[in-house]
């Protein structure tokens, strides 16, 4: 009974009501866009920078990562390639040669990563070959180049056409060879196509004097929650020669944007419940002035203060509830087709591709999100209802009565 | 003994510090089955003294003993569960809930001291018919008539079964006829089950009905008839 008095008393002033719920659904909504839009987008960022080259997991000679030069190749990649074949949790791995080199046409030169790989084996860790835009991917064959759109733009190359890829090899005589462009490939990010070359991992072996050296083991797992566990295990088995590093080691200043991103989106709740928070403490209080007689009515035919302090909260409950479902509804509708299509932000696109999220964002609605929203907005609307609560529960029932 | 009794009881209000005497020592005893008026010019305490024997507000001085027990140094917890159990109230108006209809309106103390849904409406269906208000069970306050609202009144202070009714100025609202009619009504119920009735009243229909009356004049009983 106190329950239908409490609905009820909602409904008393329709349009009062009808904005605070507006206010809730709207706010809910702004929530779930924004929360799912920046999910998707801080994933989408790990994505492409674990898809395009980073991986889960990589194992390197210790320094290797601070310190990428030749000379830091693995001391026995035969035993890691042994351990990750064995490792429970690693999905794929691919070895990889990487070094510093130039690579020339006839009209320019441009600064690159070689990288050095098994088509077969990478094509289980990163896009590349998805990314494609013209041509095909490495086979297992010398001198065959896949470079990215912005490279071949700035050397004004072609697929057929003849590069010159140069390195400073073991001996510090300087390696060269020549290759053909079999693939170019376009990623979200016109800087990394700048700048990664691929080729087959022999022919770079050689070029750089190397002889079954590997610079690199890139891990994907098959599933991401279990990295520190892997990590632990490898680094265990590999002991100290070896550095197995995780993406997010990999990605100091990306895990930092996405933590600075996580708090932003803190703020973005925190200044929605203070106004959501705000309307109901306002909407509450005006109604509990408006019945301050019929709750001296109610005190005087027994109606304890407590139950009275109770009922109100629960006035308000049901407000946040009946918005936050509603909200939620019509949020989750607006967000499904947009998580199919994604959202265009090539407005924007500039800045989006620097963070290296890409121009199409997906949104990406966790459970945890919509739990979260569900039981927090009603929890905001019944602390917003304390004080007009309070403020009932302390008349005294006479005062209450004498007021019209 | 009485089932109401007020010892040299005395209420001072304090209106922006000035000190207000609204009762001066006043010492009465209630029977059980009276049908009492308390009568009085404005501002002569009459409701002072009904809050005070109804447990509503507390004495400056003086005592209020209900079925023996005194209720003046009880906390207000304690003072909200004998109202709800030992009173029933009638105010002037707005006496209602408005968002519950007639019939819920006289369940809800039932619903407050615990009564099982079931036996609340037996109960409600009882009393409704012997006040003669079914008709009105499913309508709100502001769909009924102000004389309807005052039997939906009286309906909740006596469906606790209450050692003492307290009604003040119950027909101050109501046509001539109408307040006749309410008045007939708390009549019967006083006659048939022996509850006793208290008003306060300036009202002369409702004077004339009293079987005793107490005029009160500044705080003070300064004419008692029966
Ligand atoms: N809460 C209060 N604060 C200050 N003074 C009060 C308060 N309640 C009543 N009084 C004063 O106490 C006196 C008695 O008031 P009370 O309401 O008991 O009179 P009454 O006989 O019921 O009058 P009426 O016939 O007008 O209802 C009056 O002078 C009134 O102004
Ligand atoms: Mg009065």
């Amino acid at each position: 009974m106190l329950f239908t008095l409490a609905w009820r008393n909602i409904w008393r002033n329709y349009r009062r009501s009808v904005l605070v719920l507006l206010s809730v659904v709207i706010g809910l909504i702004a929530i779930i866009l924004y929360d799912s839009l920046s999910i998707g987008m801080i994933q989408q960022m790990l994505d492409n920078q674990i898809g395009a080259h980073v991986s889960h997991i990589q194992v390197h000679k210790k320094g290797f990562n601070d310190n990428p030069v030749i000379q830091n190749y693995l001391p026995d990649p035969a035993r890691v390639r042994q351990l990750l074949a064995q490792q429970k949790g690693v999905a794929h791995f691919s070895e990889r040669v990487i070094t510093f080199g130039i690579v020339s046409s006839a009209t320019g030169a441009s600064g690159v990563s070689m990288v050095g790989i098994y088509p077969q084996q990478e094509v289980q860790i990163t896009k590349i070959k998805n990314s494609l835009v013209e041509g095909r991917y490495l086979g297992d064959a010398p001198h065959e180049i896949v470079i990215g759109r912005k490279l071949a733009e700035k050397l004004d190359v072609g697929l057929g056409d003849k590069v010159v890829a140069m390195a400073s090899a073991l001996s510090g005589a300087i390696g060269s060879d020549v290759f053909r462009v079999v693939g170019i490939y376009e990623t979200f990010s016109s800087e990394f196509d700048k700048s990664h070359a691929y080729v087959y991992l022999p022919n770079l072996q050689q070029m750089l004097e190397f002889e079954s050296q590997i610079s690199e083991f890139a891990v994907i797992l098959g599933n991401l929650e279990r990295q520190n566990e892997v990590q632990a295990a490898l680094v265990q088995e590999l002991g100290s020669g070896y550095e197995v590093l995780t993406y997010k080691q990999l990605l100091p200043l990306l895990v930092m944007q996405v933590d600075v991103y996580k708090e932003t989106i803190f703020i973005f709740y925190a200044i929605i419940g203070i106004a959501m928070m705000f309307g109901i403490i306002n909407t509450m209080l005006m109604s509990v002035f408006e019945r301050i007689h019929e709750f001296g009515v109610l005190m005087a035919v027994g109606m304890k203060n407590r139950r009275l302090f109770v009922m109100i909260l629960l006035e308000a409950f049901l407000l946040g509830i009946s918005g936050t479902v509603i909200g939620a509804v019509i949020g989750y509708l607006i967000y499904l087709p947009l998580a199919d299509s994604g959202i265009n932000l090539s407005a924007f696109a500039d800045g989006l591709n620097s963070i290296g999220s890409g121009s199409v964002i997906y949104p990406i609605l966790t459970p945890e999100s919509i739990v979260s929203a569900i039981f927090v907005i009603p929890a905001i609307a019944v602390l917003g209802a304390i004080y007009p609560a309070l403020r009932a529960a302390r008349l005294d029932p006479i005062t209450a009565i004498r007021h019209v | 003994m009485g089932i109401v009794q007020t010892i040299d009881l005395e209420k001072t209000y304090q209106d922006n510090g000035v000190p207000v005497h609204a009762l001066r020592g006043i010492n009465l005893t209630i029977e059980k089955g009276e049908f009492t008026v308390i009568a009085g010019p404005s501002g002569s305490g009459k409701t002072t003294l009904l809050n005070l024997i109804g447990a509503l507000d507390k004495p400056t001085k003086g005592r209020v003993l209900l079925e023996d027990t005194d209720i003046s140094g009880l906390k207000r917890d304690a003072l909200g569960e004998l109202r709800l159990h030992k009173i029933g109230f009638v105010f002037q108006a707005y006496n209602l809930i408005p968002v519950l209809s007639a019939m819920e309106n006289i369940e809800f103390t039932m619903m407050l001291s615990g009564i099982a849904e079931k036996e609340r409406h037996r109960r409600v269906r009882e009393v409704m018919q012997e006040l003669g208000i079914e008709a009105l069970a499913g309508k709100r306050p502001n769909e009924m008539s102000g004389g309807q609202q005052q039997r939906v009144a009286v309906a909740r202070a006596i469906v606790n079964n209450p050692t003492l009714v307290l009604a003040d100025e119950p027909t101050a609202n109501l046509d001539t006829d109408t307040g006749a009619e309410l008045l007939n009504l708390m009549e019967t119920m006083n006659r048939e089950h022996n509850i006793t009735f208290i008003f306060s009243s300036h009202d002369p229909q409702v004077i004339e009905r009293a079987r005793r009356l107490l005029i009160l004049k500044d705080g003070m009983i300064a004419e008692e008839r029966s």
